[in-house]
């Protein structure tokens, strides 16, 4: 009984679902925006790869129902 | 002229406040402060976060993710088992709840002193776990000669704990100090590559989100050093080889999850307290992203395409060095002087 209350307070937890959504929910924009990096991994600068990750980042907000 | 006088006689008053380590070569900034060994490393932050890891759960979590450390006791145990020695005492130092220690033998040896600067994990494990006598000292490992006498242990063990000490060489010279003569120091440390795919995967994620990078794995020691600093700590006969552990994770964030349970979390002066979840969710995709390569880096691109990252798996480096050294004795063998080869090499070449 307290195993399956920790385990479904632990699904729940924001971390968690960053984890889970930006791992399968979002794992297409995730995997662009990796493949962006990978293709300048050896100069990387800052927003190198901005479009990408707005993408990652929108449907990221999108299936957390938060903004920040 | 004058410069390197200054810097000479800061250096000597240095020598005499600090006990136990002399000037690292490699932090000049700190000759001449007299504050003692640099601080890397939280080591109150370190203790808390070890006794949160072993309290979550009961110590459930805890148990479940010594697989790193088990393994490596394995390991740690064949080297130990290669010397034809019998021990009345052993003293585990940063034991843990006893990975190294569960795995003596009574045949082998009679006891073993466990310390550990984190209460929790010392005592997480039952003593019924162990085949030898243990005693459990809850102390800081850092101040080994306050808890046991000089010349006193006939061998000191350690499994994965060195790489949270501040002061490296100042340790290794207590370990020596505590040894009685011909006595024998056993130990495995994580060494300088282990984990850098999330040290690559945050540094990308945080230039490219935040513009620039903060620590969050810690520095570690690189393999060449080992010797170096056993050799200046006055050990003899040493013995240093490295190995890797390769852990494969569904994601990074379940790599992250377990190094929070380990209690192996970030504990580096000077880190951020928090990372924002956009450089972490974009570390998360790039750890993903950039994988292959650090597979195919370390095996032929042929392998790769055969069983490569078809699961989607990310992997994990954990690189240990293994380090034996003993204290000096008139007992032991010793190298002859120079000069004194009775066969010319060329004859033999």
């Amino acid at each position: 009984m307290t195993a399956l209350k920790a385990a479904t307070s632990q699904q729940t937890t924001p971390l968690r679902q960053l984890a889970l959504h930006s791992t399968s929910t979002c794992a297409s924009e995730a995997s662009v925006y990796g493949k962006c990096i990978v293709a300048t991994y050896t100069d990387v600068k800052k927003d190198i790869c901005k479009e990408e990750f707005a993408k990652f980042g929108e449907c990221l907000r999108k299936a957390m129902k938060r903004k920040w | 002229m004058f410069l390197a006088r200054v810097a000479r006689s800061s250096a000597r008053g240095e020598a005499q406040t600090r006990a136990f380590a002399a000037i690292s070569s490699s932090t000049p900034s700190q000759i001449g402060s007299a504050v003692g060994p640099y601080q890397v490393f939280d080591r109150h932050a370190k203790r808390l976060q070890k006794d949160a890891a072993a309290a979550r759960d009961g110590g459930a979590r805890s148990a479940t993710v010594d697989y790193v450390r088990d393994e490596v006791a394995d390991r740690m145990m064949e080297r130990f088992l290669d010397i034809k020695r019998k021990f009345n005492s052993v003293l585990d130092l940063g034991s843990g709840p006893g990975h190294f220690s569960k795995l003596l033998e009574l045949d082998k040896t009679a006891k073993s002193i466990m310390v550990d600067s984190s209460e929790m994990t010392l005592n997480r494990d039952p003593d019924s776990e162990f085949e030898v006598k243990i005693e459990r000292i809850h102390a800081d490992e850092e101040n080994l000669l306050q808890i046991v006498k000089p010349n006193s242990q006939e061998a000191i063990v350690s499994c994965l704990s060195l790489h949270w000490v501040n002061d490296l060489p100042g340790i290794l010279v207590q370990i020596k100090e505590a040894l009685q003569p011909d006595g024998l120091f056993l130990a495995a440390m994580f060494g300088g590559d282990t984990l850098f795919e999330l040290r690559t995967s945050l540094q990308l994620a945080e230039v490219e989100r935040e513009g620039g990078v903060s620590p969050h794995i810690s520095p570690m020691t690189d393999t060449r050093d080992v010797s170096n600093l056993l050799g200046r700590a006055g050990f003899t006969l040493l013995t240093v080889d490295i190995d890797e552990v390769k852990v494969a994770y569904p994601s990074m964030w379940e790599l992250l999850e377990d190094l929070s349970d380990m209690g192996e979390g970030n504990a580096v002066i000077g880190r951020r307290s928090i990372i924002h979840r956009d450089t972490l969710a974009a570390a998360s995709a790039i750890y993903k992203g950039i994988s292959p390569i650090f597979i195919a880096k370390q095996i032929s691109y042929i392998l790769l395409e055969m069983h490569g990252n078809e699961d989607g798996s990310i992997p994990a480096t954990f690189q240990i060095i293994y380090m034996i050294g003993w204290k000096p004795a008139p007992t032991q063998p010793k190298p002859l002087d120079r000069g004194t080869g009775a066969v010319n090499l060329k004859e033999v070449l």
